[in-house]
């Protein structure tokens, strides 16, 4: 009975040393796979693009707000994505400012003020909310936030919340704004879908700061909030850059809930409850019904390479600033 | 350290999430598309399989691909492909018989006539199967009621010189609200060349600032949302939440309530006919498929998909 359990073992042994090559070169290529989608994808749109670059009048692409993809017969197509630009960004920063200070106040909270239970369900909270779909979103800046936006800002023409509203840009029409998805609306949404990368990336890098840092503030007498602004943010300053930076790359690229949340009006908006448009909607809304290879296609895979641009240059940003936390700290 | 990783791995998932984010829902995009070009797989050996190509409006190809899909049940062994394209490719494709059937949403022109005679050696024939009806859909709460069709022009076009609701009637305020259609919608089509009209001999196009929805239903629920809005959309999708305005050809004519009378008979002014054509009379299998089309259930058809059926 001893003898075929040991051939079976031996076989066994065998078998595992024969497949231990292609494992690690499964396991490589697993390694690889990021980047090699990346490559592939960005050759991709580049190759899609590549047709209209030279054919594009990029000075106007750039300059002009007229977007007319699908002009009438007889007329010229227009391809304007400043506005688009200015969706992008303006949506971007309304969601920066708001998700920045409570992304950071939250991570603040969960690293050094709460304990025990309530620090665990906050952390697991804080994920739940980043697992909920970009759909949902959109659907509740449409159905829930878009009213209460429009309700908030609406004003009998003539009283001082609507003189307000005008003077400080803040709608641009003296009843208030005209719709619930606009700029706002979307870049709350955009805001509640950046704060759980924000805080858990800026949980991460003050939890990194050593204590002995914590001790020393509470040895000289700093209260929490002279330790949080004096001792943790400097030496924490680079993953919360970076942090917010992220938060920053995950608005740009935020397709489906803005697509539901802004209005998906081409205009440069003149105050903050205007609605306005963005290129990732202006490309998920547009695409499905282009026909293959036509200027309008290439044009807006072009609007994929600016995206791209964009997200490559936020990531690179983010990049050097946590290289330059290793070079601060060797120094 | 730690710190540094745990970024480092952030920005490289981040940076994957981005990029694949716009581009897979434009991916999915094209395939819907696709899906849509051709209705029916080949019919299944019943008999001899015969296929009917159909060709042109980009307006009727939900209606066309919804006849051919309805049609698989009536003749199994009849094999619908149904493409759009534009009512003028249809017409090119009728010339050349690469299509039996051209759908069109305008009637034929005179050269066309001619070239299909010329090409073919037949004379074309005319089907009307549906009317297509659009409506200008206001807030309930607004007082204006009619319309003309100089005044959706400023409203509507380029340039135009409409911007707030007290320029129609001083006792309303507000800006103009505006909701469309995509621009690569037929009715997007339709509205620009009855609304937006010819400047120098040329399409007027559409001005900016004009929110463009992906959906009929959804211009008609943002406008029941939005006291000042405007928008225009098939007449079948009215909804209580909503008003539709009366609309005249001209200034100072009485506006004509839109319905489905006032569209078949055409004294609704943003109405149109849709027409099928073929060279020649059809062969007996493609006047089967058409006498369907225009009897009882090819005709709620046109109802679901929101056209105006003809009876």
């Amino acid at each position: 009975m001893a003898a075929p359990a040991s051939a079976r073992k031996r076989r066994s042994f065998n078998l595992f040393d024969s497949i231990e090559k292609p494992v690690e070169w499964l396991i490589r290529l697993c390694g690889w796979s990021s980047i090699l989608g990346i490559a592939a994808i960005f050759a991709f749109i580049l190759k899609e693009a590549a047709p209209m670059v030279p054919n594009l009048d990029w000075i106007h692409f750039f300059t002009s707000p007229r977007w007319i993809p699908n002009p009438a017969t007889g007329n010229e197509a227009s391809f304007g994505a400043l506005a688009l630009l200015v969706g992008t960004f303006t949506t971007t920063g309304i969601a920066l400012v708001i998700a920045v200070p409570v992304g950071l106040g939250a991570a603040v909270y969960i690293s050094e003020f709460a304990k025990g239970k309530v620090k665990e369900t906050l952390k697991i909270v804080i994920e739940l909310l980043a697992a909920i779909p970009s759909i949902v979103w959109g659907f509740i800046g449409l159905m829930v936030l878009g009213p209460l936006v429009k309700g908030v800002f609406t004003a009998e023409p003539g009283s001082l919340w609507s003189k307000v509203m005008v003077t400080l840009h803040l709608a641009s029409s003296d009843i208030g704004a005209s719709q619930g998805t606009n700029l706002l609306t979307g870049g709350i949404i955009l805001a509640l879908m950046s704060v759980p990368l924000i805080v858990s990336l800026s949980e991460d890098a003050l939890r990194a700061v050593p204590d002995s840092f914590r001790e020393a503030a509470l040895a000289l007498g700093a209260n929490p909030w002279e330790t949080v602004r004096r001792v943790l943010f400097p030496a924490a300053r680079n993953g919360l850059l970076a942090a917010c930076m992220l938060g920053m790359g995950r608005a740009v690229g935020e397709t489906m809930a803005v697509l539901l949340a802004t209005g998906h009006s081409n205009r440069i908006p003149a105050a903050l409850t205007d609605p306005v448009r963005t290129m990732t909607a202006t490309i998920a809304a547009e695409m499905g019904e282009t026909v293959h290879g036509d200027d309008h296609y290439r044009v807006l895979f072009i609007l994929g390479i600016v995206l791209f641009v964009i997200t490559c240059g936020i990531n690179v940003a983010s990049d050097l600033i946590v290289k330059g936390v290793k070079k601060g700290n060797k120094a | 350290m730690i710190t540094n990783q745990s970024i480092h791995r952030g920005i490289q998932a981040g940076a994957v999430a981005i990029l694949t984010a716009g581009l897979l829902s434009a991916g999915c995009g094209k395939n819907d598309q696709a899906a849509g070009g051709s209705s029916t797989s080949p019919a299944p050996a019943a008999g001899k399989t015969i296929e009917i190509r159909m060709k042109g409006s980009d307006t009727m190809i939900q209606l066309v691909t919804a006849w051919a899909e309805a049609y698989r049940k009536v003749k199994p062994n009849v094999f619908v492909n149904a493409n759009g394209g534009g009512t003028g490719t249809g017409f090119a494709a009728l010339q050349n018989n690469n299509t039996d059937i051209c759908n069109a949403s305008r009637e034929i022109k005179k050269e066309e006539t001619e070239k299909v005679k010329a090409t073919t050696g037949k004379d074309v024939k005319e089907f009307v199967v549906a009317y297509d009806a659009l409506a200008v859909y206001t807030h309930p709460s607004n007082p204006i009621k009619a319309i003309s069709i100089e005044e959706l022009r400023e409203i509507w076009a380029e340039g135009g010189t409409m911007e707030n609701w007290d320029q129609l009637n001083p006792g309303f305020k507000g800006k103009f609200v505006l909701f469309g259609r995509q621009n690569n919608s037929g009715t997007y089509d339709y509205f620009r060349e009855h609304i937006c009209g010819k400047k120098d001999g040329k399409q007027r196009e559409f001005r900016g600032a004009i929110s463009e929805l992906n959906g009929s239903a959804e211009v008609v629920e943002n406008v029941s949302k939005t006291p000042t809005g405007i928008g225009y959309s098939g007449m079948g999708y009215k909804t209580p939440a909503v008003n539709w305005m009366q609309v005249s050809g001209k200034k100072g004519e009485a506006g004509v309530e839109p319905g489905i009378e006032a569209a078949r008979s055409g004294k609704y002014p943003i109405s149109r006919k849709l027409y099928l054509y073929t060279a020649g009379d059809p062969a007996p299998e493609i006047k089967a498929f058409i006498d369907w089309i225009l009897g009882p259930d090819g005709q709620k058809i046109v109802e679901k998909e929101g056209f105006v059926s003809l009876k």
